[in-house]
């Protein structure tokens, strides 16, 4: 295990400032709805009325003529493809003839202010005939269901595998274990809602602001809504006020563009918090039949399991999302048989897609509770039953991707033993009052960095050192607050010898910055650091050069480190900016693009094939907890939770993604819900969907070990989604600890708690 | 509507600002005086990113009319630091990394430094609860807590 500190060069490792962070405490950080072009025009949109109608009548004559409206769109008026989404298209821009949720977008305005703009959207004429709708995912399967899409099977996946022989496994087992899980419909609650501001430049180029993960995805769509070339469309990234996958998918930038396109002037649209949460997409809520079979010494011998997934009407990223539950459900651990299934079923619920965790927060909450109750079944530790079947460097997933590094397996077990002191029964013997029960729960997880095995994966930065020593990066990775600005730029300063203060980031623009993909799947850090490491080869190389020829050293003698050139340790007076400006003279690169591909063949040794490989992240995570048995409320007491990023390339963001993961996983785990009756949403404000505040934040210790990956930028891995997803199974198990009966439904709410009470 | 002359102090200077009553004081000092460190998250007191200071105490602008701020003293996060200076919060939320998005923190720099207006010396939760109102989705809010005691001890 090596600490931070010990790895930690005087950049990498550090707690280095935020990018951007001097303009947040000051308040002049600027968010889409903070940048104003005179004479902006207002976009708003109609919602549906219904989740499950056939459109009868449209009229918007009569809104088009009202003072001050500048434009009412609908279907007949986009010129190009009507449909968006991030990973399959299927969602109209504008409905034409069926909605399927409530969320879906009949119409779009622009006028002159907000109330122009809502007399607008009032004298639109819909009519709809209902249509009967499907809301239950079981009742969907079913052959005589209502089909969301007129002669589709609503199972629009059907996902199977298995491995290894099921039935002898289960054969072998002594003990068996079968339970139902089910899981919740939540929402992100990023405190931006979605947001853009679209306009025409000079030349005709359509500037798009988009509050966005995924700013060339964004070019992408739009244009194909436009039907324009996509040089024509140029989205740029402003601050983004927080997106946890909610924002990879478009949401209103294309209808803004369209808006802006079809009134030739500037048009905002930012949604309300009612709009926002009754739109864009939700975590899927799952129904998971998990069966697992064990030795008496707790040795897992058959894993098999069943997911049900509503997606909403829209597939988007749906099966992704439940390919991942799939492959991730057996959790970390070595299992010689198994079997999964997944079914995607379409509802006229809210749509369903990206949300951090990705499918792995679900199926973690009953692959963790099944290892429990094995262990309790058996007499053995709970730690104890992970030790004995989790995974090490050389195990393979079920699915058959190969773990290259799983030190972190055992590296965050033994930390989180270590800061919990999980052998100190003491710690959760005393009960401080006669209707109150402590109790403490374990949960693991492992979760991949990057797309997953096998599928492409890639990124482009650039880099420019000018004479003064000074740098541009320019990357179009988006950053929402999780911090990849900054490490890309220590990753940069690193390989260049210059101070983190000595790079400015160019913001996302798809005119100027290369692609970089999307900011998600734990990505971010391992695509588009490596390439900003390929970036600065070629500049560090002109640099070293130089030097070599000034000093008369071997260049394998020198290297570059704030700002100065050192020799084998000691400092030459000579400068980066010196060399820099030497090197221009000489006409040497000092501009380079880094292009890093994860699949790309050929450069690893044939078992490290990035196809049959990927980056795992591993987490364990102890809660404590105090049931009140009367009441059923739980309060989280203390909270610790360790991580194995690899290498911490920053301190205090990695740090602050754990903390901030581990509290949106206990709103998952104990509050949050989106109330849904027959497709309608019923908690549509941050006064009736609860999120976690100030007060429900338990006492966090968090940790992270250190083992460097191979092929990470510094030895770094993925840590965006993973701290998000453990911190169920953690309270659940924390939960049964305590009082003796297990919670198997999220959110573990009080009423549950005594239900399992009764039940007992 | 008419427009009504609002009159009040806003991080030091009076402005007056022609305004239709209706309207509330964030949309006034967002759109009218551009201060843009005021937030708009939910716009009905549910998330705090629009807290300022309204002589002396934190408020949700979103849920004051603008009449209402008629003659007050009204402190934005624009005016926090001094001659240049950062405020102790403010350099104790970059050193302790409080904040990811950035989005709420306009807001809960503002109840935190209402809270010290009056508290001087508070307790971790008297923190605790002087942001309960303020929303944070990324932080996890502990190290906020962090900051500001560090700012304290500052």
């Amino acid at each position: 295990m090596i600490k931070g500190s010990e790895l930690g060069t005087s950049i990498i490792g550090k707690n280095a400032t935020a990018i951007g962070g001097l303009e947040i405490i000051k308040g002049q950080a600027r968010y889409c709805a903070d940048l104003k072009i005179p004479g902006t025009l207002i976009g708003k949109l109609l919602y549906s009325k219904s989740p499950s109608a056939q459109v009868t009548k449209l009229d918007v004559s009569h809104a088009r003529n009202l003072p001050g409206v500048a434009a009412v769109l609908t279907y007949k008026d986009v010129p190009g493809k009507n449909s968006y989404l991030y990973v399959y298209d299927d969602q109209p821009l504008l409905v034409s003839d069926i909605v399927r949720y409530q969320g879906d977008i009949i119409a779009a305005v622009a006028a002159e202010d907000e109330d122009a703009a809502l007399s607008a959207l009032d004298a639109i004429e819909v009519e709809y005939e209902l249509l009967p709708g499907v809301f239950d995912p079981v009742e969907a399967m079913k052959p005589d269901s209502p089909r969301v899409w007129p002669g589709k099977d609503n199972i629009t996946a059907h996902i199977v595998e298995e491995h290894g022989d099921i039935r002898a496994g289960f054969d072998q087992a002594d003990i068996i274990i079968d339970n139902t899980y089910t899981t919740q419909r939540v929402e992100h609650a990023f405190l931006e809602t979605e947001s853009a501001l679209a306009y025409a430049d000079h030349d005709g180029t359509l500037i798009v602001y988009s509050s966005t993960q995924s700013p060339h995805s964004d070019r992408k769509q739009i244009a194909r809504a436009l039907a324009i070339p996509e040089n024509q469309v140029r989205v740029m990234v402003p601050f983004v006020g927080g997106a946890f996958g909610g924002k990879m998918e478009a949401t209103i930038q294309i209808h803004a563009a369209l808006l802006a396109y079809k009134t030739k002037r500037p048009v905002r649209i930012q949604r309300t918090r009612e709009e926002s949460i009754l739109t864009h997409v939700k975590r899927h809520p799952m129904t998971i039949h998990y069966r697992t079979g064990a030795t008496k010494e707790g040795l897992l011998t058959a894993v098999k399991f069943e997911v049900i997934s509503d997606t909403g009407p829209y597939i988007n990223s749906g099966e992704e999302v439940l390919g991942a539950s799939i492959t991730l459900g057996y959790g970390p651990y070595n299992v010689p048989n198994a079997r999964a299934e997944g079914f995607l079923v379409l509802t006229n619920n809210p749509i369903c897609g990206a949300m951090r965790g990705f499918g792995l927060p679900q199926v973690n909450f009953a692959y963790e509770q099944q290892m429990d109750e094995l262990a309790e079944r058996l007499g053995i530790d709970p730690v104890e039953i992970r030790l004995r079947n989790g995974m090490k460097s050389g195990s393979t997933l079920p699915a058959g991707v190969k773990v290259l590094d799983g030190r972190g397996m055992k590296g965050t077990i033994a930390e989180a033993m270590r800061l919990s002191k999980w052998k100190d029964r003491s710690l959760i013997a005393r009960q401080p009052e006669a209707h109150l029960r402590r109790g403490r729960g374990v949960g693991c997880s492992l979760y991949s960095t990057g797309y997953g095995a096998g599928v492409p994966d890639s990124a482009s930065a650039s880099l420019d050192m000018a004479a003064d020593g000074s740098v541009l990066l320019r990357s179009g990775a988006a950053d929402m607050g999780q911090g990849v600005h900054t490490v890309l730029a220590q990753i940069a300063a690193e390989m260049l010898g210059v101070k983190v203060s000595s790079i400015k980031l160019v913001t996302p623009d798809t005119q100027v910055t290369p692609d970089a993909g999307p900011s998600v799947a734990s990505r971010a850090t391992y695509v588009s650091g490596n390439a900003v490491i390929k970036a600065a080869l070629p500049i560090r190389k002109s640099l070293l050069e130089v030097a070599a020829q000034i000093t008369g050293l071997d260049i394998d003698l020198l290297s570059l480190r704030d700002g100065y050139l050192f020799a084998e340790g000691e400092e030459l007076h000579l400068t980066v900016a010196g060399l820099a400006t030497k090197a221009l003279e000489k006409g040497l690169q000092m501009h380079a693009e880094g292009y890093y591909s994860v699949v790309l063949p050929g450069d690893y040794p044939e078992d490290e094939d990035p196809n049959k490989t990927e980056p795992f992240t591993f987490a364990t995570h102890v809660a404590q907890v105090i049931v009140d048995i009367e009441t059923g409320d739980i309060q989280v007491e203390k909270y610790i939770a360790v991580h194995d990023p690899g290498k911490m390339i920053n301190i205090g963001s990695g740090l602050g993604q754990i903390a901030g993961g581990i509290v949106q996983g206990q709103g998952y785990s104990l509050m949050e819900e989106l109330a849904v009756e027959h497709g309608y949403t019923q908690n549509l404000s941050l006064e009736s969907y609860l999120i976690p505040t100030s007060m429900d934040v338990p006492e966090m210790e968090i940790g992270f070990v250190e083992f460097p990956y191979k092929y990470g930028p510094m030895g770094a891995k993925g840590l965006g989604e993973i701290p998000t997803a453990p911190v169920n199974a953690a309270i659940a198990n924390a939960v049964a600890n305590a009082i003796g009966a297990r919670v198997r439904h999220l959110p573990i709410t009080p009423e549950c708690v005594l239900d399992a009470l009764d039940k007992q | 509507m008419n427009k009504i002359d609002l009159t009040f102090t806003v991080n030091g200077g009076v402005r007056t600002v022609a305004t239709k009553p209706h309207r509330t004081l964030l949309n006034v000092l967002r759109e009218d005086l551009d201060l843009i460190s005021v937030k708009e998250g939910c716009s009905q007191g549910d998330c705090g990113a629009c807290v300022v200071i309204m002589d002396g105490f934190a408020v949700n602008s979103c849920l004051v009319l603008a009449p209402q701020a008629q003659g007050s003293e009204i402190i934005t996060l624009e005016g926090l630091a001094q001659n240049g200076e950062l405020h102790p919060l403010q350099k104790m939320f970059i050193e302790k990394w409080a904040f990811q998005c950035g989005y709420c923190t306009p807001g809960i720099l503002m109840s935190c430094y209402a809270l010290l207006l009056h508290n001087p010396v508070p307790t971790p939760d008297e923190v605790k609860d002087a942001i309960s109102g303020n929303l944070c989705r990324c932080t996890g809010y502990q190290a906020i807590i962090d900051a500001v005691m560090a700012a304290v001890a500052s």
